[in-house]
């Protein structure tokens, strides 16, 4: 067979530059075909969500069916009998899972009287998977519009990218051109959550480089005329940049990305700002556990965040210094204290 | 040697329409199933590895067009820039196109054509989108992407490329007979 003639030479030429023109035409016009965007959005968008809706039971039933006995007749049968047993338990347990994500979601929306949309994800990326983007089944008709904040259980999710009628795309936070303005829980100060660092890293900029950002501190939504404000983002894991005009950290998004299926897009938002209140209460550090840094200066640390609640994220700087801590145990116990009735005022209210 | 077999290099509309409907049903399962499957180390490259299928046993003229056509219709489905995909997918279904021959002798050569295929397409569409836009991987991500998009496509391969190849020779049977 003839493998590479003239022709097919011609033909590879004519898609390259094809291809390179596209790119130029693209690149230097911006959003020139979004019309046929749109409309093949539109379309694809609802295949994606048939295609979703018949291959979720399908992954159940695959998982139930575990070894089937084909030895007898009887055998097949019990076997049979079983699997559909098992499969409407397992459908029972994916009702109870949703419906646990529905009302945690709507108890979430309650605390920061936040007007939402729930949907479910329908499709993750693009095809070449190199966009930070998911599809949901929600769209234009269900309220939704272009710059929405979008949340899970969990806190931010992203935001409302692009919107067909009944489909939407959303960025997700980790996205590289994602930047979004956020607050340090219980401070004013503003900076800003920026993705680009693969799923499960944020960076963020603090714009007020006198306060000390400290592993631990936990980031809320600023809010702004698009955005909604108070919504969970992440907590600090790590400190870059100590110096200069601004200062930098790492944060771990509380939102797990790759396990994404039900959201909430915030359509409404309340008339006030609602504070941290929507953050989860500090957990409690285990007896034991590893003891809080006994330098933390009291002093830069606002009222109410006691240097106790950093979890086990702290890192190799509080290993050296646990004997530090246990001599001088007095302090930290009273700050665990401390975190303890605050935990328990927040359940409680 | 430039003219010779001529007509084997037009493009038969009917393996053409059956290669470009799998890739259309690759394409959707491809954002709706395999990316939410969370299969360990990365992710398998469905469209990629039936493209480089397509190309070996079809050649580098179909693979090239029919890159070029699905990746222009994962450019269109994306946030990026328009023609990034289609660069890149047009460029791997005319490479593995050109070891169609080699693959006929021997099992190792379509096994080493698609792993290659879905690797250097997903390192190819990593760097496209670094060089066109913002890097949604950092270079240590794309390589373990590329490298786990290159093993699914080994494994998948023994068990894809026999099926494709006889159901291209029924196709071209069938269409000898017309």
């Amino acid at each position: 067979m003839g493998r590479d003639t003239r022709r097919s030479r011609l033909v590879i030429a004519v898609l390259l530059v094809l291809a390179f023109t596209l790119i130029t035409v693209d690149y230097r016009t911006g959003d020139s075909a979004t019309g046929v965007r749109g409309a093949l959005h539109s379309v694809v968008g609802g295949v994606e969500n048939a295609v979703t809706t018949v291959t979720r039971p399908i992954g159940r039933t695959v998982s139930s069916l575990t070894h089937p006995n084909r030895y007898h007749d009887r055998a097949d049968r019990l076997a049979e009998e079983n699997a559909t047993l098992r499969r409407s338990i397992a459908d029972d347990a994916e009702i109870d899972r949703l419906a646990g994500e529905l009302s945690a979601l709507r108890l979430l929306a309650d605390k920061g009287q936040y007007t939402i949309v729930p949907a479910r994800v329908i499709a993750v990326g693009d095809v070449t998977g190199m966009d930070w983007t998911v599809t949901i089944n929600a769209g234009r008709r269900d309220g939704l519009a272009v710059d929405k904040v979008v949340v899970n259980t969990a806190g931010l999710v992203g935001t409302v990218a692009s919107v067909t009628d009944q489909t939407a795309v959303i960025k997700l936070i980790c996205d590289p051109t994602s930047r979004i303005g956020a607050r340090l829980e219980t401070t004013q100060l503003l900076g800003a959550v920026a993705g680009g660092q693969g799923p499960k890293n944020l960076t963020f900029t603090l714009y007020d480089a006198s306060y000390q950002v400290k592993e631990g501190d936990r980031l809320v939504t600023f809010g702004s005329l698009d955005y909604v404000a108070g919504v969970p983002i992440g907590e600090v894991t790590k400190v870059v940049d100590v110096g200069g005009l601004s200062r930098t950290a790492e944060v771990r998004p509380f939102v797990s990305i790759g396990t994404l299926d039900l959201v909430g897009v915030i359509v409404g938002g309340p008339p006030g700002d609602p504070g941290d209140r929507v953050l989860p209460p500090r957990e409690v550090p285990p007896a034991g556990g590893t003891q809080p840094p006994a330098d933390a200066p009291a002093s830069t640390a606002p009222a109410g965040t006691a240097p106790a609640g950093q979890d086990a994220a702290g890192g190799q700087q509080q290993a050296g210094q646990q004997g530090a801590g246990q001599q001088g145990a007095g302090q930290p116990s009273q700050g665990r204290n401390q975190a303890g009735t605050g935990a328990s005022t927040q359940g409680a209210g | 040697m430039w003219d010779s077999g001529f007509s084997e290099e037009r493009l038969h509309p009917r393996a053409f329409a059956a290669a470009a409907v799998l890739l259309l049903v690759a394409v959707v399962l491809q954002v709706s199933v395999v990316a939410r499957l969370g299969a360990p180390l990365g992710r398998p490259d469905l469209v990629l590895v039936l493209l480089a299928v397509v190309a070996l046993i079809e050649g580098p003229l179909l693979g090239a067009v029919l890159g070029f056509a699905v990746g222009l219709l994962a450019d269109l489905l994306s946030s990026h820039v328009i023609g990034q995909t289609a660069l890149v997918l047009c460029l791997v279904g005319y490479l593995t196109g050109l070891v169609m021959n080699a693959a006929e002798r021997s099992i190792a050569v379509p096994l080493a054509a698609v792993g290659a295929a879905a690797a250097l397409g997903t390192l190819g569409n990593a760097a496209a989108t670094a060089l066109l836009g913002d890097a949604a991987l950092t270079s240590g991500q794309a390589l373990l992407r590329a490298l786990a998009a290159g093993i699914y496509g080994l494994l998948v391969t023994p068990f894809l490329f026999p099926l494709a190849l006889a159901a291209a020779r029924r196709l071209h049977r069938e269409r000898g007979r017309l």
